[in-house]
């Protein structure tokens, strides 16, 4: 399959190794990304705060974008999917069209409302299909106990997504066990990281990544993954002050979806760009091949 | 014809700090038609089992706002859930009292701390003595200025939000979704004439610790949305004050920054919240996540079609108030 590719902020940045990991999947199973350098920040949930409107029309550029060159868009961050999608919403409404079109319209930019946004997670489970991971797996995750984590966006509003079911998702947990890992289930795993209030109240933020982690810890994870970079600086990047926070040592290895994909596809860590996690990630890959 | 029956197998949290003992489960088993409401199982149990079973309900319609409580760990009204579809998705139904509230006895909880920042939201209408409507006008308003409110006059002061809220478990400086929805309908209300300092002092309290994570939205038993008026608070009291708090400097530092390049710069972006002082404060953190993440350090590139965003912003963004 074709897709626009939206790699987001971080995946450029900070967030490298997601980028890494995701270009490695998509290769391994067929999905050909386009790219367009052209395509700008989603406003990861901030710009709207500071003017709805103005986000929404940098979004229906970005979709528009997409349109013209006939294709849906692949995100793998569950913000950048929250925001594109929450701007499919708002260009039905009839009220923000008749302030976004005329400027839009200057650029000779016009959004018809034909792009799907899908995450990564969706990809996989719906178009490729679990199954057909499974046929691919080379080195099964089989020991490994995998918490989810989503990433509220991916979820919620339901009004927005129209997800299988915000509330008991489970296409992450189906695809964790097709790569042979055993999904592990808590609470946590679909409730916030914190990192919306990281920069703004950073010992709240903290207590609520690490409240997340020990609850995914307390049901048994040897290690959490994620569809969301901005989840994953908070549980990963910020771990030791959310380890400070609750003072005690989390250690809590956090990959990125593709990377485990990855990993049970045959790339190597350095291919997944695994060195670059601050939490080593080396005691959850030493369960690979234990029993379950 | 009568309906099939099930089986309910109920879990219900029974507590009682005054009469001490420990917390505890206890199991009731009793046969149900599906469609039957978790609140008339429930009574059911006091009535025919357990006379001590204490909890808080009162219209059983969804109107009063009474019995909402943990069904499943989701915070919802015992007398909207029924019995049939909890138990096909988990084959029991485990009913706790609301979260984020002290216990007082079984599913009964002290709600002190959320009417408090009800009350501190002031909800009511503010007028000024010295500027009376005009006469005869005093409650008037059209048609276009009701639609102003949304959804938020459907709140029922349930708690459901304010239970299944994380910032409110985090953070008591943060008032919850219910109080905010509320200033939020005083807020638009075009016979309020507190509308500016309303706007100023939610800034200091409380509003920039909302995490838009829309738990509150998913738990709201009436669809008021509460995540998406506090969006919509956030974006006024920009407009009524600028960035005067982190969460405020945070958003506008935000949207300068991806018109300079189309796409964030991070460092930059702790430097317009945090300021150069506080940013030293990061700095420790930052070398950690450096030593891994080099880049962090280097300006991203800047978009193709840079120009396009500039006219979007110089269109739809026009004013300069409080950005920096």
């Amino acid at each position: 399959m074709k897709i626009a590719y939206y790699p987001g902020c971080v995946a450029q940045e900070s967030g490298r190794e997601l980028d890494m990991a995701t270009r490695w999947v998509c290769r391994k199973l067929g999905i050909e990304l386009v790219e367009f350098p052209t395509f700008s920040c989603c406003g990861s949930g901030f710009v709207d705060e500071a003017n709805l409107t103005l986000n929404v029309a940098l979004n229906a550029r970005n979709l528009a974008i997409a349109e013209r060159a006939g294709l849906d868009l692949l995100t793998v961050c569950s913000t950048c999917q929250g925001m594109l999608t929450l701007a499919n919403v708002k260009m039905t409404e009839p009220a923000m069209r008749a302030r976004i079109d005329p400027v839009l319209a200057k650029l000779q930019i016009a959004y018809g409302g034909k792009v799907r946004v899908k995450h990564l997670l969706e990809v996989l489970v719906n178009d490729i299909g679990v199954e057909a991971i499974r046929a691919k797996v080379r080195r099964p995750l089989t020991g490994m106990n995998v918490g989810a984590f989503y990433g509220c966006h991916l979820l919620r509003p339901t009004l927005e997504l129209g997800s299988e079911s915000a509330e008991e998702p489970r296409a992450f947990e189906d695809l964790l066990a097709a790569i042979g890992a055993t999904p592990v289930m808590y609470r946590g795993r679909v409730m916030c990281c914190g990192f919306p209030i990281l920069f703004v109240k950073p010992e709240t933020a903290n207590r609520i990544s690490a409240h997340q982690i020990v609850d995914a810890r307390d049901h048994g994870a040897h290690a959490m993954a994620t569809p969301c970079p901005l989840c994953h600086i908070s549980l990963d990047s910020f771990q030791n002050k959310a380890s400070a926070a609750v003072g005690q040592k989390l250690n809590m290895p956090v990959f990125h979806l593709p990377q485990l994909v990855g990993l049970a596809l045959g790339a190597s860590p350095e291919e997944l760009g695994l060195p670059r996690h601050l939490v080593p990630v080396e005691p959850a890959m030493a369960r690979i091949g234990t029993p379950p | 014809m009568p309906e099939e029956m099930v089986t309910a197998q109920i879990d219900v949290f029974r507590h009682d700090p005054a009469g001490g003992g420990a917390p505890r489960y206890q199991r009731f088993t009793l046969e149900l038609p599906p469609h039957t409401p978790v609140l008339t199982a429930l009574l059911r149990i006091r009535a025919e089992q357990d006379p001590s079973l204490t909890l808080r309900y009162s219209c059983r319609s969804a109107i009063c706002g009474s019995c909402a409580m943990q069904i499943n760990s989701k915070s919802r009204l015992a007398c909207q859930t029924p019995i049939g579809p909890e138990i096909a998705e988990h084959g029991r139904i485990v009913i706790e009292p609301m979260r984020n509230q002290g216990g007082v006895r079984d599913l009964v909880v002290d709600q002190t701390s959320f009417w408090e920042a009800y009350d501190r939201m002031r909800p009511h209408l503010i007028t000024d003595p010295l500027r009376p409507m005009p006469e005869g006008r005093e409650t008037s308003m059209t048609p276009a200025q009701v639609e102003q409110f949304r959804e938020t006059p459907r709140c029922i002061a349930c708690a459901a939000c304010y239970s299944a809220c994380p910032a409110v478990e985090a953070d008591a400086a943060f008032p919850g979704p219910m109080a905010l929805a509320k200033l939020y309908r005083f807020v638009v209300d075009p016979r309020d004439q507190a509308r500016q300092d309303r706007l100023v002092r939610i800034q200091t309290e409380g509003l920039w610790l909302c995490l838009r994570c829309h738990l509150c939205t998913e738990a709201c038993p009436k669809d008021v949305r509460p995540s998406e008026r506090i969006r919509d608070l956030k974006e006024m009291a920009i407009a009524a004050q600028g960035g005067t708090e982190r969460g405020s400097r945070h958003a506008i530092g935000f949207k300068q920054n991806i018109r300079e390049r189309g796409q964030l710069n991070e460092m930059k972006l702790v430097l317009q919240t945090d300021g150069i002082l506080g940013s030293v404060g990061q700095a420790g953190q930052g070398f950690k996540i450096w030593r891994k993440k080099p880049e962090i350090s280097k300006k991203p590139r800047r978009i193709e079609g840079i120009e396009e965003i500039e006219q979007i912003y110089e269109a739809l963004d026009p004013k300069p108030k409080g950005d920096r």
